[in-house]
């Protein structure tokens, strides 16, 4: 009787398990379908350092396969440009510049990210537990780190949407939390001679 | 020594040589240190003159000595990950390994840091410096910009203890941020088009170029991986370190001293019994054979303490010469028939043996002259053997060859000799011999050179390719060329790295070195200074004691509690990092190799061409390049050109030697042959498109050495086998064949040095061996 249980239990976590990486992959391949979006996002930071949240506002643009540019408008303007592994700044004068010292964390969420919404699961469950919630058109998958040394510094990654990514939400594991809202997220226009410069787009 | 009877002599000599092979199994099997040494290193000359550079050269080579490295890939990243794990668990099972890191230790981000935050305020990445002194720097707004991140993930120092990101990209340029794998499962792991490629590194419990713990350590791979084999089919191990570069040389030097030892023995053995007919003449020509060996080991590692595999391959090629004094004594008894009188063979051999022996000792000398320890080793072993070997047919032969030769030398092989001393001698011989020699000429003007290091370390193809991909996915280990970096103390060493890596930066060459991680004390001063001046929003930098209320204000109006801000105001402006704070760190004991007490080495990262990687250090005060290789291929460029001089002087030397004994006019005739010999053997290289190499032309010096010794015996034995034409010469042959048999196999060694050591010899003795006969007086040939 005791191994009947344990068979059905295990049976029951099995298809609980390919469940949710189905609807893990429905959710991804339905947001790859969106290969350029734009949206408007509001960053908020809460850290135990900070006396009131950092609140930062500006714009986005992704695109499939290059990468993201991440237009801050306020409290200060500036566009980084992140593509696969490196950021860069889009200056004033239009060049696209080099980040030296940049923030590896930065790096590895962005290329992580792109993965998602490029409808690649396998990079970031190589790293991370997934949890799927709610239906395609109201989601939540929630990523739980693997391993013992990624979990010491992040306690997990939330993502929020329906037929865009609606909210992103970075726990760190000294409490440190940033959530980032996207508003009027749209199929983008074709790009401007410039964004296509500077994530490559022919 | 008159006095004494054959037997008392020979007595006294098996005694001597008992008591050196009873030393010898002693200094083999009895001693801690191991007798025999496989490690590349030891055999290469120094080439620098600075005793420090050839320091840091070891050093360098060695940091990763005792390990071996290796990745374990599949295209499955699950299957790479557990068929590692496995290995890692198996090897760490085995006591071979002293320890095997597969699964990453817990790893804890704030110890890494904690350490380096009483320095904080000193220690500045070159971006940094550079954006804190160029003009109109603004602190709030770098604050801003840090709060305002996207997705806010930080790793390494906290905001709070970090808010303006100065220490966190330094932390970025910290040497273990700089490799391409990253940590998965506790493993570290990259991942490439192919696949997954998993790290496992496992320490020896000795030395890479232990005995014992090479054979184990690969023994207990060789099961670990047939086990990941078998569990995991199209898991792929790679590999690297010094254990896996010695295993093959070794191997290789193995395989060549059999092959050599044991043809060379056979062939040998056979042209003896067909020679003399009989056995005992083939025992006593392998006992002073065997007592010269003996002697060689024994003196060999006494003088050097141990014996390079390299020597005893080299040594099981010289058997073929060292057999032929007892050759030359065994002719002359079979030639004497019944009239034989042990000490009357004596009398006879003794002037050919000893101007043979005098000849062969001049070349060997030479060799052990060059300050390059190989070769040395191979000159001694040389030495050693000749000198005993020769000795052995002085003392121990006669009492062993009492009795008269059973049959004389083989008919057949008489006639033969006879056949082509008639041809090869005479005035007619002289002319064909100018004349070969100038057609050898065109082959000369053919003759290039190498002097490549590949010409004495050439590892099996596919461990380099291994090691390639390894430092390519890993990022481990530099190539062999580095800057080593001098000053009068720590400090100066520092500052002069400084002034190179500034300059690297620059020009933007990777490197890893240790200014990286310790920055002079002058350096972190200025970075201090630099801080401070920033914080002066009018230009007019505001005093120390001022800087850290000015961070405060910074802060506290960029939002971040007061608390927050007194702390990190407060820490202000901490200590210098010093060296012994460097040295107390764990993190960077895998990085000490790169610090010599007032030197250190800085190693470049993803260029190796030699002409830019030198232009850095152009100029610099106490910097240099180190290019091992490069330096090694040059000293064997300019031995080679001296040796060629040295031959030269060789050839006067031994015709000085031959005129004493023969007189001036006939000196010339006995010279010929070998002279020619090397001319001919010149002209075929060239023709065969070989480049010259110095191990060609030390060859040559043995080929004089070895060749005089033909004519001489020719010269020396003709009037006592007057009675048998031709046996002389016959004689002479079977010295020259078995010299062949021993050197020529050489020529299929492994290693390219000892291959064209041997393919020289195999034509410069045979050349001269043929050519022996024009030797003769010219009396005898003028009615032939």
């Amino acid at each position: 009787m005791r191994r009947l249980i344990a068979l059905v239990a295990l049976l029951v976590a099995f298809t609980a398990q390919a469940q949710s990486t189905t609807q893990v992959n429905d959710i991804l391949a339905h947001l790859s379908t969106h290969t350029q979006v734009r949206a408007d996002f509001t960053q908020t930071r809460e850290n135990p350092a900070l006396a009131a949240p950092q609140v930062s506002h500006g714009d986005l643009l992704f695109v499939i396969g290059h990468g993201m540019l991440w237009h801050t408008r306020d409290p200060f303007d500036d566009t980084l440009v992140l593509t696969s592994g490196r950021t860069a700044r889009l200056t004033a004068e239009g060049r696209v510049e080099r980040v030296p010292d940049a923030n590896r964390g930065i790096t590895q969420v962005s290329a992580m990210l792109q993965g998602l919404l490029a409808g690649h699961a396998d990079e970031a469950l190589r790293q991370f537990d997934v949890a799927a919630d709610g239906t395609l058109t109201q989601w939540t998958l929630r990523f739980t780190p693997r391993q013992a040394r990624m979990a010491r510094v992040l306690a997990g990654i939330t993502l929020r949407g329906g037929e865009f990514l609606d909210a992103i939400e970075v726990d760190l594991a000294n409490g440190e939390r940033t959530r980032i809202v996207f508003a009027n997220t749209r199929d983008a226009a074709p790009l401007n001679p410039l964004e296509a410069k500077a994530l490559g787009v022919p | 020594m008159r006095r004494l009877t054959t037997s008392a002599r020979a007595g006294l000599f098996t005694l001597a040589a008992l008591l050196v092979c009873l030393l010898g199994t002693w200094l083999l099997f009895g001693r801690d240190t191991p007798a025999l040494r496989t490690d590349l290193l030891a055999m290469l000359p120094a080439t620098e003159r600075n005793p420090l550079a050839e320091e840091a050269v070891e050093r360098l080579t060695r940091a990763s000595g005792d390990r071996m490295i290796l990745l374990v890939a599949d295209r499955d990243d699950e299957i790479a990950k557990t068929a590692a794990h496995e290995l890692g668990t198996a090897l760490g099972k085995d006591p071979a390994f002293a320890s095997v890191i597969a699964e990453l230790p817990p790893f804890d981000p704030a110890q890494l840091v904690a350490p380096l935050l009483p320095h904080r305020f000193h220690l500045l990445t070159p971006t940094d410096r550079a954006a804190l002194a160029a003009p109109g720097f603004d602190a709030s707004a770098v604050l801003r910009r840090q709060l305002n991140e996207p997705f806010g993930v930080n790793v390494g120092p906290s905001l709070a203890d970090d808010p303006f990101g100065w220490l966190r990209h330094w932390f970025d340029r910290q040497p273990w941020s700089q490799g391409t794998l990253i940590p998965e499962d506790d493993l570290l792991t990259a991942h490439r088009d192919d696949g997954s490629y998993v790290m496992v590194i496992a320490t020896l419990a000795g030395s890479s170029y232990d005995d014992g713990v090479q054979r184990r350590a690969l023994a207990a791979l060789g099961r670990a991986e047939d086990a990941m084999h078998a569990a995991h089919p199209n898991a792929r191990l790679l590999r690297t370190g010094a254990v896996f570069y010695a295993a093959a040389a070794r191997a290789g030097a193995e395989r060549d001293t059999h092959v050599v030892g044991i043809a060379s023995t056979v062939g040998i053995a056979l042209l003896l019994l067909f020679a003399f007919r009989s056995p005992r003449p083939l025992f006593i020509a392998f006992l002073s054979t065997a007592l010269g060996v003996v002697g060689a080991v024994v003196t060999t590692i006494l003088v050097f303490g141990q014996l390079h595999l390299l020597t005893l391959v080299f040594g099981a090629a010289l058997l073929g010469e060292a057999v032929d004094y007892s050759i030359q004594y065994l002719c002359a008894r079979a030639n004497a028939g019944n009239h034989w009188q042990p000490e009357d063979g004596v009398r006879q051999v003794r002037p050919a043996l000893m101007l043979a022996l005098a000849t062969s000792l001049l070349g060997y000398a030479l060799l052990a002259l060059l300050p390059f320890p190989a070769l040395r080793q191979m000159a001694v072993f040389a030495i050693a053997s000749m000198c005993v070997a020769c000795a052995s047919v002085f003392w121990l032969l006669p009492a062993l060859a009492r009795a008269p030769a059973r049959a004389p030398i083989s008919a057949p092989l008489v006639h033969a000799a006879r056949a082509w001393q008639r041809l090869a001698s005479g005035r007619r011989a002289v002319v064909v011999v100018g004349l070969l020699v100038i057609a050898a000429v065109p082959g000369w003007l053919r003759l290039g050179h190498d002097d490549d290091i590949h010409l004495l370390i050439s590892p099996p193809p596919s461990l380099d390719a291994q090691t390639a991909i390894i430092r390519d996915i890993a990022g481990m280990g530099g190539g062999s060329q580095f800057w080593l970096v001098e000053g009068a103390d720590a400090e100066e060493t520092l500052r002069h790295e400084e002034a190179l890596t500034d300059r690297l930066d620059r020009e933007h060459i990777g490197w890893t070195g240790m200014t990286a991680m310790l920055p002079s004390q002058k350096r972190q001063a200025d970075n201090l200074a630099l801080l401070c001046a920033s914080q002066g929003s009018t230009g007019s930098p505001p005093a120390t004691g001022d800087c850290g209320e000015r961070m405060r204000s910074a802060m506290l109006a960029a939002g971040f509690k007061p608390e927050a801000a007194d702390a990190y105001a407060h820490a202000f402006p901490g200590t210098p990092l010093t060296l012994a704070d460097w040295q107390a760190m764990p993190a960077y004991t895998p990085f000490r190799y790169l610090w010599l007490e007032r030197a250190s080495i800085v190693v470049p990262r993803g260029q190796d061409d030699v002409a830019t990687l030198k232009a850095m250090a152009d100029g610099l005060p106490g910097v240099s390049l180190i290019d091992k290789p490069a330096s090694i291929s040059a000293l064997f460029g300019q031995y080679r050109g001296q040796a060629v001089l040295w031959l030269g002087g060789a050839l006067v030397l031994v015709g000085m030697a031959l005129a004493w004994r023969y007189g001036i006019r006939s000196a010339w005739r006995v010279l010929l042959p070998p002279a020619a010999g090397i001319a001919l053997s010149m002209g075929t290289l060239g023709y065969l498109g070989e480049p010259l190499t110095l191990f060609h032309v030390m060859a040559l010096m043995l080929v004089l050495g070895v060749g005089a010794n033909y004519a001489v015996f020719l010269r020396e034995g003709e009037p006592h086998a007057a009675h048998r034409p031709g046996a002389a010469y016959a004689g002479v042959l079977l010295s020259a064949v078995t010299a062949l048999l021993s050197f020529g196999l050489l020529a299929l060694s492994t290693m390219p040095a000892l291959r064209h050591f041997g393919i020289t010899l195999l034509f410069g003795i045979g050349f001269t061996a043929l050519l022996a006969p024009v030797s003769a007086p010219d009396t005898k040939t003028s009615h032939a």
